[in-house]
């Protein structure tokens, strides 16, 4: 797995890339902007080719490290293979979902906004 | 006619991937050509998914003893199903744990019902010291 970070103002974006599963979920969950629980991360999934539960378990303990449980993590652009997973666990309700990144920063920012 | 192909795999947790990657493999070998591409796609997700989840679930407690024990993966070709059983030397585990409530924001308990989901069928028998998960899919 690769995860790339780029900033869009205050807001991290995080691509994933590759198979999210128990030997590649320590990265997630030890990287920087995931567990600053200021930061308000936009998860880019677009590239991630696979994911199973412990995966998806290290985005839900992403949010669960965010002062903002509604926007602090934030997903984009998975493929249907991954969307499946969060549908199956029902876990989809606790996350915005966009399918496109622009538009999940641009819902990053205004909440943030609207609580700064 | 069936065909068997056994994996024995040390119980570490980067052999877990091998074991879906594998599963993806020869679901993707078994299914044929005449299916449609995202049919295809979806069996051969659902059963990598599924092998994932009881392969990382094995090789987890696997890990916690203090000498952690080979499991073997077992896949079996039939002309109308694609079928694998883990079978590993850990503590026996109950399958009737209810999913966990979402409302907690959960990071695990997902895998069975993941599993049961997915699959057509999922059984678990304990069998002297082995756990034995047998799961299968229809082509």
């Amino acid at each position: 797995m690769n995860i790339t970070e780029t900033s869009n103002g205050a807001i991290a974006i995080v691509a994933i890339e590759g198979r999210l599963d128990a030997l590649s979920a320590p990265e997630l969950r030890n990287n920087r902007s995931v567990i600053d629980p200021e930061k308000t991360v936009v998860l880019n999934l677009e590239k991630l080719d696979f994911m199973n539960s412990t995966g998806l378990g290290a985005i839900v303990g992403a949010l669960n490290q965010k002062l903002q449980p509604d926007f602090g993590i934030v997903l984009s652009c998975m493929n249907d293979d991954v969307r499946s997973v969060f549908e199956i666990t029902n876990v989809q309700k606790l996350f915005h979902i966009f399918d496109d990144t622009a538009a999940a920063v641009e819902f990053a920012t205004t909440r943030q906004g609207a609580h700064t | 006619m069936s065909s068997i192909i056994t994996l024995t795999l040390p119980g570490q947790i980067m052999f877990a991937r091998l074991a879906s990657q594998t599963a993806s493999s020869l679901a993707d070998l078994v299914i044929g050509e005449n299916r449609e591409e995202s049919a295809k796609r979806k069996f051969c997700h659902a059963f990598e998914l599924a092998v994932s989840e009881a392969v990382t679930n094995s090789v987890t407690h696997a890990e916690e003893l203090d000498a952690p024990q080979m499991l073997t993966v077992t896949f079996e070709f039939e002309p109308r199903q694609l079928t694998v059983s883990v079978r590993d030397a850990n503590p026996p585990f109950s399958i009737d744990k209810s999913a966990p409530d979402i409302e907690s924001y959960p990071v695990h308990g997902f895998g069975l019902k993941i599993i049961r989901e997915i699959m057509d069928q999922f059984t678990y028998r304990r069998d002297g010291d082995a756990n034995i998960i047998t799961m299968s899919k229809s082509l």
